[in-house]
């Protein structure tokens, strides 16, 4: 056997192994792609985004009650919130809020 | 398939949870695939798959589903790694000698248990070159010939191959437990 059948045999018998991307990438994929989409223009509103079958957290859900301006429903309130800061910086956050993309990227 | 095209509109709709939906999903595969084929360069991993979903979210209108959601942002995923690895290799020096390296593998056996040889392989690949590391994973990885990896970075087919001979035999010297990798 050649040298270069030999590496592929090699190849064959390694590849990447099963492992998942930490957290804080995963919270930080989301926050870049969502200043991302709203460079581009509005986000959908809280109001739409729960009519698509999408669940909001308790604090989206405060503001969608609320009557509020669509402009309001579109901003995205994980700006602002501790959930994203702590899912940005800290692998396995303790953070709990259900319908909160943050919290759905901590590995539990 | 429908529920790839699904999240696909959804997205482009500024959707934000489709988006946190599309990013969980997707994460997972593209970052194996990314740190795998950068190893052990971590510290790039992560930028790299930002500017994978980055570019993902630009040519999302494109996707039309006939292939599952996941096996086009990987396609998207492939491309940036070649791009990394052009860039690698279009900045170092080739051999130019001529000198003719052994083309055997004889002796060489595979033994070992896929989990055994799948962390010595890794191993071996981290403590190679940079510039042979890459040719070796853009050849038997990516499974590019000599002419395409040469196309890309203004080589011809035979210094390509004098790099991969090169990177193979010290690649296999460190198999054999022969040489210690600098």
């Amino acid at each position: 056997m050649n040298q270069d059948n030999w590496m592929e045999q090699i190849a064959e018998l390694c590849d990447e192994e099963e492992s998942l991307a930490p957290s804080c990438l995963k919270s930080k994929l989301y926050s870049r792609l969502i200043e991302t989409q709203q460079l581009e223009g509005p986000l959908m509103s809280l109001k739409e985004t729960q009519a698509n079958g999408r669940g909001l957290c308790v604090f989206e859900k405060l503001i969608e009650i609320l009557p509020a301006e669509k402009n309001m429903q579109s901003f995205q309130y994980c700006q602002v919130c501790h959930a994203r800061v702590a899912g940005e910086r800290i692998e396995n956050a303790p953070i709990y809020w259900s319908n909160c993309p943050y919290c759905e990227f901590q590995p539990r | 398939m429908d529920a790839d095209l699904e999240l696909a509109k959804a997205v482009l709709q500024r959707d934000r949870k489709a988006s946190a939906e599309f990013v969980q999903l997707y994460s997972d595969p593209v970052y194996r695939y990314v740190r795998f084929r950068l190893q052990p360069r971590v510290e790039a991993v992560d930028d790299l798959v930002q500017e994978v979903f980055l570019t993902a979210w630009k040519s999302l209108g494109r996707y039309e589903g006939g292939a599952p959601l996941k096996q086009w942002i990987l396609g998207i995923a492939r491309h940036k790694v070649q791009d990394h690895y052009r860039q690698l290799l279009k900045s170092v020096p080739f051999p130019e000698d001529a000198e003719e390296l052994a083309d055997s593998s004889d002796g060489l056996e595979i033994q070992l248990g896929t989990a055994q040889a799948q962390a010595r392989i890794s191993a071996i690949l981290a403590q190679l070159p940079e510039n042979y590391r890459t040719v070796l994973l853009w050849r038997y990885w990516e499974k590019k010939s000599a002419e395409e990896i040469g196309a890309e970075i203004g080589r011809t087919p035979k210094a390509v191959e004098r790099l991969l001979a090169r990177a193979r035999q010290q690649f296999k010297q460190a198999w054999q437990g022969k040489e210690e990798i600098k």
